[in-house]
């Protein structure tokens, strides 16, 4: 039975509202490794839903089910420290959050319903919302309070969208039910008019989600107020489950034989997102808008490479992957930074190699793979990206592309080096006495969920079993990708 | 041409828009949202096109929660905190009843080019929902007040409702019941953060609001 790996979650999540702290925090990862355990046998066995025509196994679907589970299971490791560390006030709201969300997400890549996809993909906001409001102070109030007015805002013309699908379904007189699998198979009889008006909207409402400019304007807030391990899901994860509902859409449409159409409106989403974080990128002086930024980058990219089709499709389902693994490595190493130093602006920060060379490892590590060193999956991601642009003629589209991520690496670089490297306090002397000690013991579990990300990225770069090539694969047959 | 009885009572929704527009204090738009939502819960049984028991039970259930629970809750919420009561306007009253006229006269002219089959016979109903959907964007975005934000996503979700729920029977139920579920939730999250911005702040202007950007 596949609901029961998202209603596993849901109820230890209700559980921990009323347990002791200790409790909790074992329940958080213990839920964690069943989760991983679940989505694994779900991977092997494929099994059929219990409710047919709302909940359904696809290979997009595991695709994101694996990444969620391998990433929350790391993620909960690392908060049990992190929440010795941080001394977060009433802390089992934040276990209990934290495992709602993580069941949320789950019912997103498993819904075959476009409704149940829309109202999974509102529970993950309303779930969210309270984790970045955990340090109750005034600037984490104005980030939840943008975040869930912006998101909502945004997902209810998500809702409109369904909407007019159905209406296409009504006006092209087609009698099937309204999943996403069964309107791919009848997306030719549909009216393309509402269907066009019906992705559009879509699009508008998930792309909120999902960070594309410019309706992002909630993410850098979001992604820099929240405590690091929810940082980490919402930036690994949760963007992915926002595009999850744009690919399944844009799988009807390419059915239907409207690709360029949707393609079109892709590759322009995804253009400004990338211009748009090469622009706020180069100014960012606090270390984690800086990496919420370039989520919205690699979330521009994904779209931009879906938008290309053909091996760009391919390219941005590796990108994906290798986004949540290197990225939620970043920011959980941006928590060790917040806890080691005390302070979210890069210009008090620096010295990094020295003061904490096992973060300084994992932060440089992650920021080699985010930004496309060769042998990292994000570059090869991206070469097929461009490779596809190429092909199909999107000459003027690809330089643009090219150009960003230059700007983008070279923003990038500059802050990192500040972080890592900067010594400008210490080396005269004199204001030696000004540094604050290091607050933080760089702990094992502190380190390793970040190494085990990264290993894990770089391992899929030169190994990849054949069970998880055949599913990407299989998931971008349907929007016409691969390497044909 | 002879109006329907729903359009008789949308017409009534169309006039409260244009009050929304011109409501310098909180209470006056709660009360404005309030019937707004009950009028678009009770819409479905106008058009229902084969009620079943359970279906007739739920809409009256949605009714009681959107026209009733909702804005009594918030209007007891402003009561008991003592949030200030004016909606704090960016663009001024007489230039936003302006925007309500044009907007009303554009929605009637964009539904007569939409010809939806479905709903061709109720001549009111899109021109309603298309004027409660970007009035609720429009309180959005130029009011200050967060109780008016509040409100205005409110109204955006019952314009929604409006033409989720009738323009296709296929998917009404599922609709009706995930609308239903976000506006609790949602709003509920909502209160609880607005109280949080007014015990920081001690206002809930969202001119606050401001720390963070780009």
């Amino acid at each position: 039975m596949v609901e029961i790996i998202f209603l596993t979650p849901f109820l230890t999540g209700i559980l921990a509202f009323f347990l002791p702290k200790a409790v909790g925090r074992q329940l958080l990862v213990g839920t964690g490794a069943i989760h991983l355990f679940l989505s694994l046998l779900l991977w092997k066995n494929r099994p059929q839903a219990y409710f047919d025509g709302y909940f359904a196994v696809t290979p997009e679907g595991l695709l994101s089910l694996l990444v969620i589970s391998l990433l929350f299971f790391l993620i909960s490791i690392y908060t049990i420290s992190y929440l010795e560390e941080s001394g977060i006030q009433k802390e089992n709201i934040f276990t209990g959050f934290m495992l709602l969300f993580l069941s949320t997400m789950t019912m997103v890549t498993l819904s075959d319903h476009i409704m149940v996809m829309w109202i999974a993909i509102e529970a993950t906001t309303l779930a969210s919302a309270p984790l970045i409001y955990t340090h109750r102070s005034s600037a984490s109030l104005e980030a939840t309070w943008k975040y869930i007015l912006i998101c909502s805002v945004g997902i209810a013309m998500a809702l409109l969208g369904s909407v007019f699908i159905t209406l296409a379904m009504d006006i092209g007189n087609v009698d099937a039910p309204l999943s996403f699998s069964s309107l791919t198979n009848v997306a030719k009889t549909l009216d393309p008019v509402w269907l066009k008006a019906g992705f559009v909207f879509i699009l508008v409402g998930y792309g909120t989600k999902m960070g594309l400019a410019p309706m992002h304007t909630w993410l850098p807030d979001a992604h820099s107020e929240a405590p690091s391990p929810a940082s980490a899901l919402l930036s690994g994860v949760l963007l992915n489950c926002a595009y999850l509902g744009i690919f399944k859409t844009n799988k009807i449409m390419h059915a239907a034989g409207l690709n360029d159409f949707s393609g079109t409106i892709l590759i322009v989403f995804g253009l400004i997102s990338i211009l748009a974080a090469a622009t706020f990128i180069l100014k960012q002086n606090e270390y984690k808008r800086m990496l919420a930024y370039s989520s919205i980058e690699n979330m521009g990219i994904i779209a931009f490479g879906t938008g290309i089709g053909g091996i760009g499709v391919y390219g941005a389902i590796i990108c994906m992957i290798h986004h949540s693994l290197i990225k939620s490595s970043l920011f959980l190493s941006s928590g060790n930074i917040l806890l080691g130093y005390g302070d979210r602006y890069i210009k008090n920060t620096g010295d990094m190699v020295r003061r904490m060379p096992k973060t300084f490892v994992a932060f440089f590590g992650g920021f080699a793979g985010i930004s496309g060193f060769p042998p990292f999956g994000i570059f090869i991601g991206e070469f097929f990206i461009i490779v596809g642009a190429f092909r199909t003629g999107h000459y003027i589209a690809a330089g643009i592309f090219i150009l960003s991520l230059c700007v983008i690496f070279a923003g990038f670089a500059n802050q990192v080096m500040k972080i890592s490297f900067n010594s400008s306090s210490d080396d005269s002397g004199e204001n030696l006495d000004s540094i604050k000690p290091i607050g933080l013991k760089e702990k094992a579990s502190m380190v390793w969920p970040q190494y085990i990300l990264l290993l894990t990225s770089l391992i899929l770069c030169f190994y990849m079993p054949d069970t998880l090539y055949q599913t990407i694969i299989d998931a971008v047959a349907a929007l016409g990708g691969g390497f044909k | 041409m002879i109006l329907h009885p729903v359009d008789t009572i949308l017409s009534l929704v169309l006039l409260s828009v244009l009050f929304s527009y011109g409501a310098s204090r909180v209470p006056g738009l709660i009360m404005v949202v309030g019937f707004q939502g009950i009028v678009a819960s009770m819409v479905p049984l106008f058009i229902g096109h084969d009620m079943t028991t359970g279906g007739i039970i739920f809409t009256f259930a949605t009714l009681l929660i959107r026209g009733v629970i909702i804005p009594m809750s918030i209007y007891i919420a402003i009561k008991k905190v003592e949030i200030k009561r004016e909606v704090e306007p960016i663009i001024g009253f007489h230039a936003s009843i302006l925007c309500g006229l044009g907007l009303i006269v554009a929605a009637t002219f964009i539904s007569r080019q939409l010809n939806i089959p479905s709903i061709s016979e109720y001549t009111l109903l899109l021109p309603t929902a298309i004027a409660l959907l970007v009035t609720g964007m429009f309180l959005l975005i130029a009011r200050r007040n967060a109780i008016a934000m509040v409100l205005g996503y409110i109204m955006m979700e019952n314009g929604i409702y409006l033409v989720g729920t009738t323009i296709s029977v296929r998917a009404r139920h599922i609709v009706e019941f995930g609308i239903l579920l976000d506006i609790l939730a949602g709003v509920m999250i909502m209160a609880i953060i607005l109280q949080n911005i007014k015990r920081t702040f001690d206002d809930v202007d969202t001119a606050h609001l401001r720390t963070l950007k780009e």
